[in-house]
C-alpha cells in the first residue's frame, strides 16, 4: 500500500454548517464518488483555524478522533512542528467566520493574508506543494491576481473556485461553439451567493469559439432598471425563458395552486422578485452575458445561452442538507490535483470572475455607472476536456 | 408491439379526455393535467402541449378541489359526471382522440394487504366500453400500475391489445432525468440489481420497481419475466443483509448515488452509514423485496424511508469491477416542484398525438405483477411467492429517460 499523503487544512472557522465540515471533512470520512464511497488517501495531519472560540467550534473534536493537532499558526500547521514544510498538500478554506465587510458588501475573508504565508512557508523552506483555495482568491482582483503570480512564480499547482462548476449539470453540457449571449439566474445574498453564479457562468462561457478574451466593461443595476433593461434588449427575454425552463423552483402560482408558471412570460415574475439586480458584463470578442439575481421567484441555479443560432440552457445541481453533494464533486476535484499535481481548470478563471464581482460591486456604490475593466482584459485556457462532474465521456 | 394509426381529423388539434380520482395541489390528476394544459418547462422554452385537454371526469370533490376552478379557467374544458360522457363530450359515442387515466390520490379503500383500491380498472373499463360501442379506440394513458389486482392488469393489457390502441402506463421514474445522464449499455451482462426507495408498500415500491425494471430489461436476451418474489420487513430485511442475500457492493452503490444520504453522525458530518447505524436511520420498519428472474438475474428492492429522499439503482454486470449506478431524479429538496412530470407528460403527448409508446406496457404489467406479488409474501409472513404469471418477456430498444 502506497505512503499516505500528508494534508493540512487552513481555515477560518470550523463548525457543521462551514464550509470546514462540508468540503475539508470530506477528507477524513470519505465522500460519495462515481457510485462508490471513496476514501481519499490522505490524511489531515495539521489544522490553522483562525476563529475557534465559539461553542460551535468542531475543530478540536475532530482533532482528538483523527489525531491531528491544530496548530497556533500557518506556519506551523504546514509545518507540523518542525522547521520544514511537512506536509503534500494544503486545503485553504476561508470561507465563513466572523469578519467586517467593506463598503461593497464584501466580507473581507483573509484568504490572500492565509495565502500569503503559506507561499512564506514554501519560499523559507525552498519546496512548495499544491494548495487547493476554496471559493473565490479574493474580494481584491489585485490581491487575486498577485496571488495567482505567486502559484506562477514559485510554479506549484493551485486549484481555487465555487463546486457550481464542477457539479452535476442537467443536462450534462458544454457550449464549444459561437456563443453571442448568455444569462444566468442565481439567488442569495452578495457578495456570498453572487460570486458562485458568476463563476458558472463564466465555466459555461470560457469554451466558446475563439477561447476566452477578457471583460472590457461592467455594470450593475438594480430594481425596476434591471426590467426596464431587459425590454431594452440588455439581457434577453428569450434566455431568461430558457435558463427558467430548467428551473424546479416552486413560488407564487406554483405554490398556491400547483400550476407549473411560465414566468418569463407573466408579470407574476417582477411581482415575485424583492430587489432584484442584473450583473452586464461586456466581453472584449463581443459576447455579452447577465447575471440576473432573481430572489423571490426562484431558488435554483440556472443558465442560458445562444451557441451557433440555438438556444441551449442547463441546470446547475445544488442538492441541499442532508450531504451537499456538490462539496464532494468540488473535492474529488482538489484530490485529482493533489494526486496529479495538475489543477483540472486553471486558477485564472477564479481570477477573472473575483474581478468582475469586484467591480460589478464597485458599480453598485458608484451610482451604478458603467464601468470599464481594461485589467480584466486577459485570457486562459479552459480545460482540454470538461471537468464537471458527471460530464459524458466517450461516444 | 403493434400500434395503429391514430385517429383524429387531418390538421385538427386532439381533443383528450382526463379521467382523474382527485384533481387538487399536487395530486397526480393536477400535476399532468395542468402540464398539458399549461405547459412547462423542456428543453430550453417553455411548452404548450400540441393538444386540448377538452373534459374531465373527476371521481372525488374534496374541499380542496382545483377542477372546478381549471373549468372556469379553460373556456373549452367541461366536467362531466360520467366517464362515458366525458369520452364522447356529452354525444353519443366516442367523440375525443386520446384518456388520460390518473386514478392516483383521493379517499380509497384499503383492502387486508394494506392495498389502496383505485378504481384504474373500472374507469378502463368504462373507456373500453365506449370504445367498443362506437367501433373505435384512441391511445390511452394510465398513471403508475396497472391495477392491485393482477388478472385486472393482464385484462388491460390483452384488452388494448384487442382493440388495438396504444397503451402506456407505469411510473414517471423510467422516464424521468438520471444523475449521471446515463443509462446500462444495452445488451449487458445483467447479474444482480439492487434499487433503494422510499416511502410505503403499494404507493412507492411500484417507483422503485419500474426504475430498476427500465435497467433489467436492458440486459443480455431482454426481459425473461419474474419466477419468484418474496417480501421481507423489518429485522428480517437485516437478518438477510446479514447473511449477504444481496451484493454489499450495490447497496453502498445506491447510497452514493443518493443526493439525500442521511448521516448517522450528529455532528452532521457527511459520513457514510456503518452497518450498526443503518437500522436507527431507517424512520419505519425497512422493507425489501427479494426477485428471482426466470433467466436467473435476482434483484433486491429496498424502501428504507428516512435514510435518504430519494430513488437509485446499481447493476452488477459480469466481469466488471465496478457495478453501474444511477440516482433517478426527483428534485432535490420539498420546496421543487414536482417536474419529473414533464417527461412524462412529453410522453402522454407523444402517445396521444403521434400513438408512440416509448416503452412496452409490459413492463407495468412485469412491475404491477411483481409488486403485488411483494405485497401478498409480506401479507403472507414473508413467504416466498412463486409467479408463473410473470412469465413475461419483452425487448426494449431505445432508452427513454430524459437526456436533454
Amino acid at each position: 500500500m502506497a505512503d499516505r499523503k500528508k494534508l493540512a487544512i487552513i481555515t477560518t472557522f470550523w463548525d457543521w454548517r462551514s464550509h470546514a465540515n462540508h468540503m475539508g471533512e470530506r477528507f477524513l470520512v470519505g465522500y460519495p464518488r462515481d457510485g462508490l464511497w471513496h476514501h481519499p488517501d490522505f490524511d489531515i495531519v495539521g489544522a490553522f483555524v483562525d476563529q475557534r472560540d465559539g461553542d460551535d467550534d468542531l475543530s478540536s473534536h475532530r482533532a482528538k478522533e483523527f489525531g491531528f493537532t491544530v496548530y497556533p499558526t500557518i506556519a506551523a500547521a504546514l509545518r507540523l512542528g518542525t522547521d520544514q514544510l511537512a506536509v503534500d498538500a494544503v486545503l485553504l478554506i476561508a470561507e465563513h467566520g466572523d469578519y467586517p465587510s467593506n463598503e461593497k458588501g464584501q466580507k473581507l475573508y483573509p484568504r490572500f493574508e492565509f495565502f500569503s504565508q503559506i507561499v512564506d512557508v514554501f519560499r523559507q523552506d525552498g519546496r512548495c506543494v499544491p494548495v487547493f483555495n476554496d471559493k473565490h482568491l479574493s474580494y481584491s482582483f489585485d490581491k487575486a491576481r498577485q496571488m495567482v503570480a505567486m502559484a506562477r512564480e514559485l510554479d506549484f499547482p493551485l486549484l481555487s473556485g465555487s463546486s457550481l462548476p464542477v457539479t452535476f449539470r442537467m443536462p450534462p453540457i458544454t457550449l464549444e461553439g459561437h456563443v453571442d449571449e448568455a444569462l444566468m439566474i442565481g439567488v442569495g445574498g452578495s457578495d456570498a451567493m453572487d460570486y458562485h453564479a458568476l463563476e458558472a457562468m463564466q465555466s459555461m462561457v470560457e469554451r466558446r469559439q475563439g477561447g476566452e478574451t477578457g471583460v472590457r466593461a461592467v455594470q450593475l443595476i438594480e430594481g425596476a432598471d434591471v426590467w426596464r433593461a431587459g425590454e431594452d434588449g440588455r439581457w434577453s427575454r428569450r434566455l431568461l425563458e430558457g435558463a427558467l425552463a430548467r428551473s424546479d423552483s416552486r413560488s407564487g402560482i406554483a405554490l398556491t395552486d400547483g400550476r407549473p408558471q411560465d414566468l418569463a412570460h407573466s408579470d407574476e415574475l417582477e411581482e415575485l422578485v424583492e430587489d432584484p439586480s442584473a450583473y452586464l458584463i461586456e466581453y472584449v470578442d463581443g459576447l455579452k452575458a447577465t447575471l440576473l439575481m432573481l430572489n423571490g421567484a426562484v431558488q435554483d441555479y440556472t443558465f442560458a445561452a445562444r451557441c451557433d443560432g440555438e438556444v441551449r440552457s442547463l441546470q446547475f445541481l445544488l442538492p441541499g442538507a442532508p450531504n451537499v453533494v456538490y462539496s464532494a464533486c468540488l473535492m474529488q476535484k482538489a484530490e485529482e490535483m493533489f494526486d496529479s499535481g495538475k489543477a483540472p481548470y486553471p486558477a485564472e478563471r477564479t481570477m477573472l470572475v473575483c474581478g468582475m464581482l469586484e467591480r460589478c460591486l464597485e458599480s453598485k456604490i458608484t451610482d451604478h455607472q458603467r464601468l470599464e475593466t481594461p485589467e480584466l482584459i486577459l485570457s486562459y485556457q479552459p480545460p482540454e476536456t470538461p471537468q464537471f462532474v458527471g460530464a459524458p465521456t466517450g461516444p | 408491439m403493434t400500434q395503429t394509426a391514430v385517429h383524429r381529423s387531418p390538421g385538427k388539434r386532439p381533443r383528450v379526455a382526463g379521467l382523474i380520482s382527485e384533481y387538487r395541489r399536487y395530486s397526480h390528476g393536477q400535476n399532468i393535467i395542468d402540464r398539458l394544459m399549461g405547459g412547462y418547462g423542456w428543453e430550453s422554452q417553455w411548452h404548450y402541449p400540441e393538444l386540448d385537454v377538452v373534459s374531465l371526469y373527476v371521481d372525488q370533490f374534496p374541499e380542496n378541489d382545483l377542477s372546478r376552478e381549471r373549468e372556469q379557467r379553460h373556456p373549452d374544458l367541461h366536467i362531466y359526471p360520467t366517464i362515458a360522457e366525458a369520452l364522447s363530450l356529452g354525444g353519443s359515442e366516442l367523440a375525443v382522440d386520446g384518456v388520460v387515466l390518473i386514478a392516483e390520490h383521493g379517499d380509497y379503500p384499503l383492502n387486508d394487504k394494506g392495498q389502496m383500491l383505485y378504481p384504474r380498472y373500472d374507469f378502463f373499463q368504462q373507456t373500453v366500453d365506449v370504445f367498443r360501442a362506437s367501433g373505435r379506440s384512441v391511445p390511452v394513458f394510465c398513471d403508475k400500475h396497472l391495477s392491485y389486482n393482477f388478472d385486472w392488469a393482464r385484462q388491460m393489457v390483452d384488452t388494448a391489445q384487442e382493440l388495438g390502441f396504444p397503451f402506456m402506463a407505469g411510473s414517471s421514474l423510467p422516464v424521468a432525468r438520471r444523475v449521471p445522464s446515463i443509462d446500462l449499455p444495452l445488451g449487458s451482462e445483467a447479474e444482480e440489481i439492487v434499487g433503494i426507495g422510499v416511502g410505503n408498500i403499494d404507493s412507492y415500491d411500484i417507483h422503485a420497481l419500474e426504475a430498476m425494471q427500465c435497467l433489467a430489461e436492458r440486459r443480455r436476451g431482454g426481459e425473461t419475466g419474474v419466477k419468484s418474489v418474496r417480501g421481507l420487513r423489518g429485522d428480517s430485511v437485516w437478518q438477510a443483509m446479514d447473511e449477504g442475500a444481496w451484493d454489499p457492493a450495490l447497496f453502498e452503490a445506491c447510497l452514493c448515488r443518493s443526493l439525500s444520504l442521511k448521516p448517522a453522525d450528529e455532528t452532521h458530518r457527511h459520513t457514510y452509514p456503518t452497518r450498526q447505524e443503518l437500522p436507527g436511520l431507517v424512520e419505519r420498519p425497512p422493507v425489501a423485496y427479494q426477485i428471482q428472474y426466470n433467466d436467473g438475474l435476482k434483484a433486491t428492492m429496498f424502501l428504507l424511508p428516512g435514510l435518504a429522499q430519494d430513488i437509485t439503482a446499481a447493476v452488477r454486470i459480469k466481469n466488471q469491477p465496478e457495478p453501474f449506478s444511477v440516482l433517478f431524479y426527483l428534485g432535490a429538496g420539498h420546496h421543487m416542484q414536482p417536474n419529473f412530470f414533464n417527461p412524462l407528460s412529453h410522453h402522454i403527448e407523444n402517445l396521444i398525438c403521434k400513438g408512440e409508446t416509448p416503452f412496452p406496457i409490459e413492463r407495468t404489467l412485469l412491475t404491477t405483477g411483481t409488486a403485488i406479488a411483494g405485497i401478498d409474501s409480506l401479507h403472507q409472513g414473508e413467504q416466498l411467492i412463486n409467479t408463473p404469471h410473470l412469465d413475461i418477456s419483452y425487448q426494449v430498444e431505445a432508452s427513454t429517460f430524459r437526456r436533454t
